[in-house]
């Protein structure tokens, strides 16, 4: 089951295991340029509020109300990664913007394929900024309204029809969970870390933006450790910030700082190093996209405002099982 | 630190001799240390003003459901949560 909880999506499979619980949230972020370097990871700057579209089905699209799940507000070029959280309990969650697997740049199809993994292994991966293009390289997800030709999606299909994010999660089966702490002694808790009115588009999709240095780890269990059979899963639909507030009568966040005022500020960068752990592959499908500022040329449109190159001066290094501002303790 | 408490003032607390800090206080003290917020809340003898808020709203329906429902067991309570609706996609 998934419930809504302070703005982020409580999992919890009971009838697997009373540890099975883990939490996803979405973060809101800088949009690092997008101009073909690669960059560090950018801080959260704080969680995108989430509602139940059925709370204000009269007020979005019928699509939306057929789909269920849960809405956030973004801006037309604003970016989000996904924040994994919770227990040491394993989960293999899929991920998919427009129904374009994240991981792959496949269609979505249902359960987990190993070869190529279309999956992330939680907590092994504490977090997804956007879509896998090269191995240890993703572009960022910046979200632009659906339709207007810039979302993986429409490149990979030519159809503007889902937008948003699809997620599906699956535990780990009980037994190989048991196996598991049994060989690790004990189960420690592990950290990881207005619109129609004004005629703006309501539903945005998810477009590639800057490349961020980040890799989507193997799984480092078996496929048969998933349990198939119980899964969970949510849409999570994308409403312009231009319409949030008459969608829901309340204000959408501010809009983000660009890359310029972030680095003023000396907000830090991150590069985040789990030991031991090997990335997957980028996906073929994914590294043919056109990015935001790729497609804008192409376009002759300029739909990336402030996408100046920035110098990142000030990056944090993390470690496995850290968080992002979370202070490392070195040797003394 | 961060939250704007100093750390003599937290001792105090932990040894009884202060007054718990005020929820917004505890609040931001819980998401520094990734606890959750409505049990450091309980430890400190306070209840979230949201939950209140809700049961201000409807007092008859919530006294009458906690009251139901405060030895069930955690598989029942959890029963009755509030799932996000997975449509059709």
């Amino acid at each position: 089951m998934i419930e809504l909880s302070r703005d982020g999506l409580a999992v919890r499979i009971p009838e697997v295991h009373q540890d099975a619980e883990m939490c996803i949230d979405f973060q809101r972020t800088l949009r690092i340029p997008d101009d073909d370097r690669e960059y560090p990871l950018p801080a959260g700057l704080g969680r995108f509020p989430l509602r139940h579209v059925d709370d204000f089905a009269a007020r979005v699209p019928q699509q939306w109300v057929e789909h269920g799940g849960v809405m956030l507000p973004m801006y037309q070029s604003e970016a989000l990664w996904l924040n994994f959280g919770g227990s040491f309990y394993p989960f293999a969650v899929k991920i998919a913007a427009g129904k374009i697997n994240a991981v792959t740049g496949e269609a979505w199809r249902d359960g987990l394929n190993r070869h190529p993994q279309d999956y992330l292994a939680i907590p092994e991966q504490p977090w997804l900024d956007g879509y896998c293009v090269e191995k240890g390289i993703i572009r960022q997800f910046v979200a632009m309204p659906l339709g207007s030709g810039y979302s993986a999606e429409e490149q990979i299909t030519g159809e503007a029809e889902h937008g948003g994010l699809q997620i599906e999660v699956y535990p780990m089966k009980r037994e190989a969970y048991e196996r598991l702490i049994a060989q690790r002694g004990r189960a420690a808790r592990f950290d990881t870390g207005e619109a129609m009115a004004l005629g703006a588009p309501l539903g945005m999709a998810f477009a590639p933006g800057g490349r961020m240095r980040q890799e989507i780890y193997d799984d480092p269990y078996r496929l048969e450790d998933w349990d198939l059979r119980h899964r969970a899963r949510c849409f999570v639909h994308i409403a312009n910030s231009m319409v949030w507030r008459s969608i829901t009568g309340q204000a959408p966040p501010t809009v983000p700082p660009t890359a310029k005022e972030y680095q003023q500020a000396g907000i830090p960068w991150f590069e985040y190093y789990s030991d031991g752990a090997k990335a997957v592959g980028g996906s073929k499908i994914l590294e043919k996209l056109k990015s935001v500022t790729q497609m804008g040329k192409q376009k002759g449109d300029v739909p990336l405002p402030d996408n100046e190159s920035v110098e990142p001066y000030r990056i944090v290094e993390l470690r496995k099982g850290l968080k992002k501002g979370q202070v490392r303790e070195g040797v003394f | 630190m961060r939250i704007g408490v100093e750390p003599s003032f937290l001792s105090k607390v932990e040894r009884g001799e202060a007054p718990p800090p005020s929820e917004a206080k505890i609040v931001a003290l819980a998401q520094e240390l990734g606890e959750d917020q409505d049990m450091l809340l309980a430890l400190a003898g306070k209840v979230s003003s949201d939950l209140q808020e809700a049961i201000r709203k409807r007092p008859e329906l919530f006294a009458a459901l906690i009251r139901q429902l405060k030895d069930a067991p955690d598989r029942a309570v959890l029963r009755i949560v509030r799932e996000v609706r997975d449509g059709n996609w």
